[in-house]
């Protein structure tokens, strides 16, 4: 039976297409993947789903009936729930409150009952086997915690439409496992998923249906097994995508090296960084590897050890010192670390020389510099002058990364550079970075997809509870091994 | 912004190029046009309009009252109602300018914009001795300027109209001293920073000084605020149990001090003397919670003060040829409207 | 036209031109005179030099509340120096302006390093410097040294030196604004204060900078004032931050930063100027001046709001 059809759907901003006449059906209880890359018309979709958006024209059918949404509240009560990319959790008010933010049960007096508040909140985060505890402060947790707390606060309005956007983009592979089990039970009793992620070995798991769609466009709707993972990719990017043979360009040279590098956060740091090597960093969400990235950049800055480049002690003590020494840091949250909302590209391009003491200097033109590297980076838009915030997530971070290209970087270190973007883009980071190391530059890459860094990096650590658990070699590094040493299991 | 442009670097030395001659052209004129102030006592003479004793009535006869803190009860109704009555009597159109709130600044913009628009007269609320200068560009400018309530050292207005604030602070304390029997403790509040207020307080002071009894406890800024003035009140009464009077300088100085005493159940015993005659001052006075009131004669100011202006602007009374250019004022150029005691005996007669 | 609308530097020029022939045809005579607009100008240069310094702060995406006292306290300071102590013009000056320099630096110094939330941090030192201008002035300080009022007083071109000294001002630092590595970076701090800070910018000092120069605009306006008035009165810049920061927002700035432009500042008051002279010709009260700012203000954003929605 079909729990939700949408027929003949279209919306357009200006300029942009956003959905062209698209159509399609979920049935009831089963987990419907809807893949594409930034800018394919996931998110609007989503939009008009929960209410946040009105279609042009077309019409949905949700549960038998025409489903006319005025807003997301109306969304919630026709059974429709939906859980953010971007968290909508209060930081300052417990678990339990999130939870039923805007419904707290509440005593005769028309008093908010905290005891049930709690006792409900507990049973069902026992339910979903999150341990968590309901009087925690949602600002405590950590990014993977805060998803889960997110998709529990979708369930407890016991939706028949649960609207997944890449839950498990900044969630631990065992926080995976959970959330698929709790996505398996939730379809035994009849829920249905919309399921939304970049992670294609994910939707090969979890997806019973697959629907694509590109430039706003349908392209159609399979199950699941009559995919590949290639066929899939060429769906969505429209071409193939080739990863060239892995190369390795690391050099003798020692460019970084950390001397028992610590701060309060992370005790006695040792490493080595060679010119020309992609030097990966593992490890599950909140094993420190962001706090270690750092403490090398300045930006909670060491007191104690030493830091070394090019084999001369540096003094990194704010994040100035180490771009004027040619340490350069992609952020992992582009929303709250690296977007500078009111700005535009060539704007942003020119943050990279805002450091060191040209105090009166005055703002070198460089428009042409920038829409060079837009154009190297193959960035979307043909426009400097448009602002960042208006660019798809993968765009944004060509353009963050090129910033840092324009500092001329000796060292580069990026967090999560591929997180949340869209497979295109993943492929246009992937050879830049290499493209750097060739050029003799050292890369820290951080990242949480496993087939990433083994992909690209010449050596992987693994961090632990802010240690270094472990140093591999690319030819001894596997997912397994990986993940045994960031679990700390044998 | 950030505009690349290739010709940039040529241009901008075009534009240099540019810069400097203007910069030439700038120094030269600046050193022949600069205008230095004229110093003060540099006998300054008054233009002289061109038309003289024609003064036939003058055509669309307007007179302007520049004021600060427009809004304030006690300038509405006694000030502002006057003025406006004078209007009415005499047929012709009066406005009344300033800002919202007391901002003196505001009050001398406001006066130096209304100069331009060339009123019959402008009647100016003498709030600051800062309005001197503006006071003599209207002068200048052949206007008929009157000032009331406090007078403007350093202004060459036509006439002024108001209260001896000096002689509001001794007739408070001379009030004290009877009041008190000599002896005892006294406090005063005002607005500090004012000078008419200091004024009013170098009154108080000075007829405290003769008697040795009298001790002063403090003075205190209730930053024209009732509540203000309620709070000081009970501090210091807290402080000084004993504590014989009060002296209140401006208009919400009375009522507040009157709400403290009465809540800490002193009323009577404390003696409180102020300015002001609102309504509220008024029946504080017949419940013997505040015993005398100096009140002003805010209504003769700008009656009055409106009726110089226009006979200033009509010729009414001409004691020469051309009294402008002998240099005389054909009004009064100092008048003292008086005060008005009020105590509980008289009070009933100012009930409305 | 959406352009247009966009731009607040257009969009208020045009506003403004309107309304300058509107009333230049209603009132030609009192209005549209030469002597009118130098009145105007002069008028509102105080607050034209005091919006600037607010305008960095709005794009730092910070403001000050204490400027309107500062302005106070650098006038009764500077005074007072000169009347008591009979210190020279000069020095009193560079005194008082240092004085209100250090103002700001306590205020920069406590909330870009102490974490003290900045309205807090300005409402208290709004109270301090307003304290301490009544306690160095009294009733008020009047028969100020001759060359002291000459700042203020003197013409150049028949215009009283203020507004020169505005133009000035607001020339100087929209060329810094826009044209220079360090003070462009405000832009970023207060796009977003984390990217910023990991782009190399020392966040800190950069605001604490920017409340110096605010404070050192309040300060000259301080002077500048009080050497235009002839006195130093205590009550000086009484509610200037209020109408310092409507003409900045009018301006085109916004509370949460990031966005502006100096010339802004200078349109915003000239907006609140124009508009007070035109309420002073038509002889309408003063309150109603207030209501009418507050009503244009509120169109304004609201006007931003509704064009960012359609563009959303």
């Amino acid at each position: 039976m079909e729990l939700l059809e949408i027929h003949h759907l279209s919306k357009s901003f200006p300029g942009v297409k956003a959905l062209d006449d698209v159509s399609l059906a979920v049935r009831s209880g089963e987990v419907h993947a809807l893949c594409g890359e930034n800018g394919a018309g996931k998110s609007t979709l989503m939009h008009i789903l929960s209410g946040n958006l009105n279609p042009e024209t077309g019409k949905i059918v949700f549960d038998g009936k025409e489903l006319r949404l005025k807003g997301p509240l109306d969304a919630f009560r026709s059974g429709i729930s939906i859980v953010h990319q971007h968290l909508s959790l209060t930081d300052t008010l417990s678990v339990a409150e999130n939870i039923f933010a805007n419904r707290q049960p509440v005593t005769r007096w028309g008093l908010i009952d905290f005891e049930r508040l709690y006792r409900e909140s507990s049973v069902l985060l026992e339910r979903l086997q999150i341990d968590v505890d309901p009087k925690a402060r949602v600002g405590a947790l950590s990014a993977g915690q805060k998803q889960m707390i997110e998709i529990a606060k979708a369930l407890a309005r016991e939706p028949k439409l649960l609207i997944l956007d890449e839950p498990t983009a900044s969630v631990t592979d065992k926080e995976v496992t959970i959330l698929f089990r709790i996505i398996r039970q939730l379809t035994t009793e009849g829920v249905s998923v919309i399921y939304i992620s970049h992670r294609l070995n994910e939707i090969f798991e979890i997806a019973d249906t697959i629907t694509v769609l590109r430039d706003g466009v349908l392209q159609g709707t399979w199950p699941a097994r009559d995919l590949t993972r290639d066929s899939l990719i060429r769906l969505m990017v429209g071409r193939n995508l080739q990863l060239q043979e892995f190369a390795s360009h690391r050099g003798e040279e020692v460019l970084l090296e950390a001397r028992n590098l610590s701060n309060g956060y992370i005790p006695a740091l040792n490493l080595k960084l060679h010119k020309g090597e992609i030097l990966g960093m593992a490890g599950l969400v909140g094993a420190g590897r962001t706090e270690i990235a750092r403490l090398l950049f300045g930006a909670d800055p060491p007191q104690q050890g030493e830091l070394l480049l090019d084999q001369q002690p540096v003094e990194v003590t704010h994040p100035e010192n180490a771009i004027l020494n040619g340490i350069f840091y992609l952020p992992e949250d582009r929303k709250t670390q690296s977007l500078f909302p009111h700005l535009s590209i060539e704007e942003t391009l020119f943050s990279a020389r805002l450091t060191g003491k040209a105090m009166t200097g005055k703002v070198k033109r460089f428009r042409e510099n920038a829409a060079a590297f837009v154009k190297k980076l193959r960035v979307a838009t043909p426009d400097t002058a448009k602002k960042v915030a208006q660019l798809s997530g993968g765009n944004q971070q060509k353009v963050f990364l090129a910033k840092l290209l324009l500092g001329e970087p000796k060292v580069l270190i990026a967090d999560e550079p591929t997180h949340g973007i869209d497979i295109g883009a993943k492929h246009d980071v992937y050879n830049l970075l290499r493209q750097l190391a060739a050029e003799g530059r050292g890369i820290i890459l951080i990242s949480s997809e496993l087939p990433e860094l083994l992909i690209l990096c010449d050596r992987i650590l693994v961090i632990r509870d802010k240690k270094i658990a472990g140093s591999l070699l690319r030819n001894e590094a596997s997912e397994a091994r990986i993940l045994e040493l960031a679990m700390g299991s044998n | 912004m950030m505009n690349a442009d290739s010709s940039y670097n040529m241009r901008s030395k075009r534009f240099y190029g540019l810069k400097t001659t203007c910069l030439v052209w700038v120094l030269l004129v600046t050193g022949v046009s600069c205008e230095l102030p004229t110093r003060t006592g540099e006998g300054q003479a008054v233009q002289q309009p061109d038309e003289t004793e024609t003064a036939a009535p003058p055509e669309n006869e307007e007179y302007v009252m520049v004021t600060t803190a427009v809004t304030m009860p006690m300038y509405v109704n006694h000030d502002q109602a006057a003025f406006k009555r004078w209007g009415e009597k005499m047929g012709v159109k009066v406005s009344i300018l300033g800002p919202a709130d007391w901002d003196v600044p505001a009050q001398i913009n406001t006066l130096e914009e209304v100069i331009g628009t060339r009123p019959t007269g402008i009647l100016v609320n003498g709030t600051d001795a800062a309005l001197a200068q503006a006071i003599n560009k209207a002068v200048a400018a052949g206007i008929p300027t009157v000032v009331y309530d406090s007078d403007i050292p350093g202004g060459r207005h036509h006439a002024f109209l108001g209260t001896d604030w000096y002689e509001i602070g001794r007739m408070q304390g001379e009030e004290m001293v009877k009041l008190t029997g000599g002896k005892g403790k006294i406090a005063y509040m005002g607005i500090l920073g004012l000078s008419n207020m200091e004024d009013g307080f170098r009154g108080l002071l000075d007829v405290l000084a003769v008697y040795p009894g009298m001790q002063v406890v403090g003075k205190y800024d209730d930053k024209a605020s009732v509540e203000e003035a309620a709070r000081i009140t009970s501090d210091v009464l807290a402080a000084h149990p004993d504590l014989a009077g009060l002296c209140g300088f401006d208009s919400n100085s009375g009522p507040g001090m009157a709400l403290a005493v009465k809540e800490l159940g002193k009323g009577g015993r404390v003696k409180i003397t102020t300015v002001d005659w609102e309504p509220e001052h008024l029946s504080l006075v017949s419940q013997g919670i505040i015993h005398m009131l100096a009140g002003q004669k805010r209504e003769l100011f700008t009656w009055y003060g409106a009726q110089f202006l226009h006979d200033m602007a009509h010729g009414t009374n001409r004691l020469s040829g051309n009294d402008e250019r002998a240099g005389i004022t054909s009004v009064p150029e100092k008048v003292n409207t008086g005060l008005i005691r009020i105590t509980r005996e008289n009070v009933a007669l100012f009930l409305p | 036209m959406r352009k247009i609308l966009e731009d607040r530097i257009y969009s208020l020029s045009v506003l403004l031109i309107v309304i300058v022939v509107v009333a230049g045809l209603v009132y030609p005579d009192t209005f549209l005179t030469a002597d009118n607009f130098r009145q105007l100008l002069l008028n509102l240069s105080i607050d034209a030099i005091v919006a600037v310094g607010m305008m960095i702060l709005l794009i730092a995406g910070v403001f000050d509340l204490s400027v309107g006292s500062i302005l106070a306290f650098a006038g009764c300071f500077t005074a007072h120096l000169m009347f008591f102590y009979e210190v020279p013009v000069f020095w009193a000056v560079g005194a008082g302006l240092a004085a209100s320099g250090l103002l700001g630096c306590l205020n920069g110094y406590l909330i870009a390093y102490k974490g003290i939330n900045a309205m807090i941090q300005t409402l208290a030192m709004m109270g301090i410097a307003r304290g301490l201008a009544l306690m160095v002035s009294g009733a008020a300080i009047q028969n100020l040294p001759y060359w002291f009022g000459a700042i203020g007083q003197s013409k150049l071109l028949g215009v009283q030196m203020p507004v020169w000294y505005m133009l000035l001002i607001v020339g100087v630092f929209t060329f810094l604004m826009s044209k220079t590595v360090f003070f462009r970076r405000y832009y970023y701090i207060g796009s977003n204060e984390v990217a910023a800070a990991l782009s190399g910018i020392r966040v800190k000092r950069m605001k604490m900078i920017a409340f110096i120069i605010s404070a050192l605009l309040a300060g000259i306006a301080g002077v500048l004032l009080t050497s235009r008035l002839g006195a130093a009165l205590p009550t000086m810049g009484r509610g200037l931050e209020l109408r310092v920061i409507t003409a900045v927002i009018l301006g085109g700035a916004s509370l949460s930063g990031g966005v502006g432009r100096i010339p802004g500042a200078l349109l915003g008051a000239l907006f609140m100027g124009i508009a007070a002279n035109i309420m002073v010709i038509a002889r309408v009260s003063g309150y109603w001046q207030d209501i009418i700012v507050g009503i244009i203000l509120i169109l304004t954003l609201w006007t931003d709001q509704s064009l960012k929605k359609n563009y959303e």
